[in-house]
């Protein structure tokens, strides 16, 4: 109870400090708002060219509050492998190691403290947007729904990133990584198209992996908020963060022995 | 002819500072790369399930990707610290230049390069080959092209950035309309009505970046080449213009600081 309480004090410490310059941080959720309106366009004429109202079963009013959980949950988080990369080459990891805390739940907290906000807004942005263009979403229970798939991404999405930020222990410049994360993620996680246009085999391929739970599962349960999505969607989730929490936990305890500090 | 040879020392030795960690530089390379195949996998996708967009197909995208990410790709080898001027003149950072006489703008904008830059470059001439469009006379024209586009890139990210004269920081706002041009950039351009058009010609130069060049390299037309010269030669007369207003407001950071 006391080492949560620790880790709880990280988390609310980094959460007020992303308020600290409101600005920077309605500024940087700025950006969601041209993706919405080039995703409108790009949809509006292909549900046109269509000449039906749905696509697989959603409609265009679907893909785009789809798109805007997508994005929010992409735009939330902050660019954490870049910077457990930076603190290894410039020597400020010795400081994070020798604390009395466990160096991943130290990141943890720092990094949902840090994600809370900038996801809030860039879902304020975001949903103003697509609600101008297309409309209130047809489930607006469906956000409380997919608020725990949405937690379930985050822990997903760390687990991730800090696998990567510690591959620079051994390389030190992870950005090549962290470049073929993203784009995998995008396109294995059904970023910018919903998985369910699709072609079949590579669908069954994209839902297996952890990137679909990270992006298309809470995104596709906010559109469409069933108690059978749900269950799949979580059980899924809960698979890939026990896989990735015990391989994350080995990665760091090897890579830890490889660590050579440049300074500080 | 001066200022050329400056040029070719200055990025002589960006490259072979960046060489100096050769692993990471092709890391980098190769990583961009391979980046930029399986971003475009996403535009397979989509034209696979849907064919067209109004007469916009997979083809084309191939042509304007490769363009814009070929032009990208320059100014980040060439004038990598163009990204960043912003932070260059808020900083103060800006008294380094000053103090050795040559161009201020030029040699603080290409003193720095983005290694990652080469892996753009080198991705839209294979885009460009995959395009279907290729013809030993299209490729000189896409070299053109993307000569033209970078100009046109390299203007806009100076135009941006120089606004921190005024602004003091603002990362924000040169990331926003960073991410805006490339965004519509990349996107068909059949997707927008006239107004949108006229702000991706104007205030967003999307379209001189992807669309207008792709035209150009597809099918050799004066209006075409004429837009992107005109285009080309406009953005780097204001965006110079708009640095030198910007210098006379220039204060120094007074910081003792080494410029690596």
């Amino acid at each position: 109870m006391k080492a949560f309480k620790k880790y709880w004090a990280i988390f609310q410490i980094t959460l007020t400090n992303s308020l600290a310059y409101p600005g920077e941080l309605i500024g940087r959720s700025l950006m969601i708002i041209p993706f919405m309106w080039i995703f409108y366009q790009l949809w509006k004429v292909t549900y046109a060219a269509s000449g039906s109202d749905f696509i697989n079963g959603l409609s265009l009013r679907d893909v785009l509050w789809y798109l805007m959980l997508a994005e929010t949950i992409e735009l939330g988080r902050p660019p954490l492998a870049r910077t457990i990369s930076e603190n290894v080459k410039d020597g400020s990891i010795a400081y994070l190691l020798n604390k009395p805390y466990d160096f991943l739940l130290y990141q943890f907290s720092t990094t949902i403290g840090e994600t809370i906000f900038r996801a809030l807004m860039n879902a304020i942005f975001g949903g103003v947007v697509v609600w101008w263009l297309v409309g209130a979403p047809e489930h607006p229970e469906g956000f409380i729904i997919a608020l725990p798939a949405i937690l379930g991404a985050w822990i997903l999405h760390f687990c991730l990133t800090v696998m990567i930020g510690l591959s620079a222990f051994v390389v030190e410049d992870v950005s090549a990584f962290m470049w073929i994360y993203q784009k995998l993620a995008f396109i294995l996680g059904g970023m910018l198209i919903p998985l369910d246009f699709y072609p079949q085999w590579l669908q069954v391929i994209a839902k297996a992996l952890p990137f679909s739970s990270i992006t298309y599962g809470p995104a596709r349960l906010f559109v469409t908020p069933t108690a059978a999505l749900f269950v799949s969607v979580m059980t899924v989730q809960i698979i890939w963060i026990v896989i990735l929490a015990l391989v994350l936990t080995f990665a760091y305890r090897r890579g830890v022995t490889y660590l050579t500090v440049n300074g500080g | 002819m001066k200022e050329l040879k400056f040029l070719l020392a200055v990025w002589k030795a960006n490259l072979l500072s960046a060489m100096e960690y050769r692993a990471a530089f092709l890391s980098q390379v190769i990583g961009m790369l391979v980046n930029n195949f399986i971003y475009f996998a996403i535009w397979i996708i989509f034209f696979d399930r849907f064919k067209d967009v109004r007469g916009w197909g997979i083809n084309d995208m191939y042509l304007t990707f490769g363009v814009l990410a070929s032009s990208f790709g320059l100014v980040s080898m060439l004038f990598g610290n163009a990204f960043n001027l912003s932070d260059i003149i808020s900083k103060g950072r800006l008294d380094y230049y000053l103090s050795l006489p040559r161009p201020v703008l030029l040699h603080a904008v290409a003193s720095r390069m983005i290694a990652s830059g080469m892996g753009d470059f080198t991705y839209g001439f294979v885009s460009y080959g995959l395009s279907g469009y290729f013809t030993w006379d299209g490729l000189l024209r896409f070299v053109l092209a993307t000569l033209l586009a970078a100009t046109v890139f390299v203007a806009f990210l100076i135009l941006i950035q120089s606004l921190a004269f005024w602004l003091g920081i603002m990362s924000n706002l040169s990331a926003l309309a960073l991410n805006a041009l490339l965004t519509f950039g990349i996107y068909p351009i059949t997707l927008f009505d006239n107004y949108a058009k006229l702000i991706l010609f104007t205030l967003i130069p999307a379209a001189l970046m992807g669309a207008v060049p792709a035209e150009f390299i597809r099918t050799f037309t004066w209006q075409s080449l004429a837009e992107l010269l005109v285009g080309a030669a406009a953005f780097l007369f204001i965006a110079v213009a708009v640095f030198r207003l910007g210098l006379k407001r220039y204060e120094s950071g007074s910081a003792i600081q080494v410029e690596v």
